[in-house]
């Protein structure tokens, strides 16, 4: 921690081993509050592990994961809702044979009361209401109806965004949002994400390819290969750093 | 236009079931009961497949254990129907949750032959616990007793069947509309998803397969009010098989076509019994006819694809003004 502010995510030491395979290796980085950070690198760089042991879909082998101050890894997944961290998909996880409404309405089902008063509980107007604020926000409020499964992919990369913001996130993780959207698609998410870390204070991880986005919102970047972390930094750093040239992005690629 | 048809359904049903006492012979009275008690069946049936997409295939099974228990206590104090009715439910609870927490470590095949294997083992049970079920000779029931008023008739009995399956299925349609019944649904969907809304999937798992089994083991219980005997040959997996084909033709995810499917199927498997043989085949047909012809079954509970294209139609206009 080399600033003043404290991290509210922090990965130390992380590493995975799935058998004989280090998909992740002694990993450490911070995401401060409010703050827009990538995690970028090849396909199979472990980035999407990293996802999966933040929300508890994986235990690590090793090293710890603290989020606002507290260790999460005695959290299960199903916890870390309730804790504000919320999270998205890389190949979609959408109820699909429910409405628009309903997946989105999904997402405020870890608010207020626990165990039995929560399950017996009836969705108030009030959720209904910023359900429907949401599906504004993300340009599916004419949609509320209609079968999740059966929007084209951006509108459903949309939907997950907005269930995962009914959670009322301090810390939202994104598994390449962009990827599959169209340009005009890639510009709305832009400016979504922005204003959220900006002016609604919540922290973004995201793993994404698509650079023309990272380069444009992230704050932060970190680049990792093979489950190492090659460079951390800005990204007017990053886009000029030698090494993540070399290993990822390939020469003269970031000024096409 | 769903809900004119239901609420129209509702009332016709109940003047139909208010009046039918006055005018029907015992026979139709007993098929009325009968009827009920399917339809108190299939709704639990309804809740572990259709809600969370869970194949247990154990429900005749809980239908037994509730029959039995509710029974026994008849024979041994003859409690008030009530009792009996509830003790019945909650035991086939306590045994519905203990095997929902062992068989939600599997799923789909794995699960369904599991819980078969649960039913195929609790019907052993009842064939060979001499000493309690009176095994193979089948099992005799004092008359169900309500408040010193002795249930001998399938008349008297008539008004608890009707009451009984009017509750359970209030109570479905009250479950399915609380954040459980999207907790179902979520599970149902997606595990992984719902895990990320803080759905503790295996949680509910678990409390649906309970109350599955709580509403086999209450209609057990209800039987008991108009039924003496039980044989536990009734008790095996044809009469899950024929649950599940009710609620399937009905409409999987759908409480109307679970109700429907139970109506149906019940007649049906009434005017057949005399002739048993071709039960089978005639069941058969209708589960082709409909496996072609309308695989979503009479209702569907899941949305139709028709509109979600409709929809996305709607939404290539909406794009462009984006």
């Amino acid at each position: 921690m080399n600033d003043q502010t404290q991290a509210l995510l922090s990965i130390d030491g992380l590493t995975v081993r799935f058998g004989g395979l280090t998909a992740v290796d002694d990993l450490s980085f911070q995401v401060l509050p409010g703050r827009i950070h990538a995690l970028i690198g090849p396909n199979g760089a472990g980035k999407s592990t990293i996802f999966n042991c933040i929300s508890r879909y994986y235990d690590p082998t090793g090293g710890a994961i603290s989020f606002a101050g507290a260790d999460v890894t005695r959290h299960r997944a199903a916890d870390m809702a309730a804790l504000g961290v919320a999270r998205t998909f890389q190949n979609l996880e959408l109820f699909n044979d429910l409405t628009v409404e309903e997946n989105v309405l999904l997402g405020t089902y870890s608010y207020g009361a626990r165990g039995l008063a929560r399950l017996l509980r009836r969705p108030v107007a009030a959720n209904r209401e910023f359900a429907h604020h949401l599906l504004e926000r993300v340009g599916l409020i004419d949609f509320l109806d209609a079968r999740a499964g059966g929007l084209d992919f951006g509108r459903q990369k949309m939907l997950e965004l907005a269930r995962a913001l009914a959670i009322k996130p301090r810390l939202l993780l994104l598994d390449e949002p962009a990827a599959g959207l169209r340009n005009r698609e890639i510009d709305k998410l832009d400016g979504i994400l922005t204003d959220l870390a900006s002016r609604e204070g919540v922290t973004v991880l995201l793993v994404e390819h698509v650079m023309q986005l990272v380069m444009s919102i992230s704050d932060r970047i970190t680049v990792m290969s093979f489950g190492h972390k090659i460079a951390e930094g800005p990204p007017a750093e990053i886009r000029s750093d030698a090494r993540v040239i070399e290993a990822y992005l390939g020469k003269g690629n970031l000024d096409e | 236009m769903k809900m004119d048809f239901d609420k129209w359904a509702l009332a016709a049903a109940a003047v139909v079931l208010a009046v039918l006492p006055f005018i029907a012979s015992g026979y139709i009275l007993y098929i009325v009961n009968l009827l009920m008690i399917y339809i108190v069946l299939a709704l639990g049936l309804h809740i572990v497949i259709g809600e969370t997409g869970q194949f247990a295939l154990s429900h005749a099974a809980f239908y037994g254990i509730g029959i039995y228990v509710a029974g026994i206590i008849n024979n041994a104090w003859h409690p008030n129907l009530v009792i009996s009715v509830l003790v019945a439910g909650v035991v086939a609870a306590g045994l519905g949750y203990l095997l929902g927490a062992l068989a939600i470590r599997m799923r789909d095949i794995y699960l369904a032959l599991s819980t078969f294997a649960f039913g195929e083992a609790m019907q052993w049970v009842f064939l060979n616990w001499n000493e309690v079920t009176n095994g193979s000779n089948g099992y005799q029931m004092s008359p169900a007793w309500f408040f010193g008023f002795e249930l001998t008739s399938d008349l008297r009995a008539y008004p608890f069947t009707v009451l009984g399956a009017a509750l359970m299925l209030w109570v479905t349609v009250w479950l399915s509309r609380s954040q459980l019944g999207a907790a179902f649904r979520a599970v149902r969907e997606s595990d992984v998803a719902a895990q990320a809304m803080g759905v503790n999937a295996n949680v509910i798992k678990r409390v649906a397969f309970m109350c599955s089994a709580a509403y086999a083991g209450m209609a057990g219980g209800l039987y008991t009010t108009f039924a003496s005997f039980i044989h536990p040959e009734s008790l095996g997996f044809w009469t899950t098989i024929l649950i599940l084909i009710m609620i399937v033709v009905g409409g999987i995810g759908s409480v109307r076509g679970a109700v429907i499917g139970a109506v149906i199927f019940g007649l049906i498997s009434e005017l057949l019994r005399q002739m048993l043989s071709f039960q089978e085949i005639i069941y058969g047909l209708i589960l082709i006819g409909f496996m072609m012809f309308a695989p979503r079954g009479l209702f569907s509970g899941r949305r139709r694809t028709r509109k979600a294209a409709a929809a996305t139609g709607a939404g290539s206009s909406g794009g462009t003004q984006a």
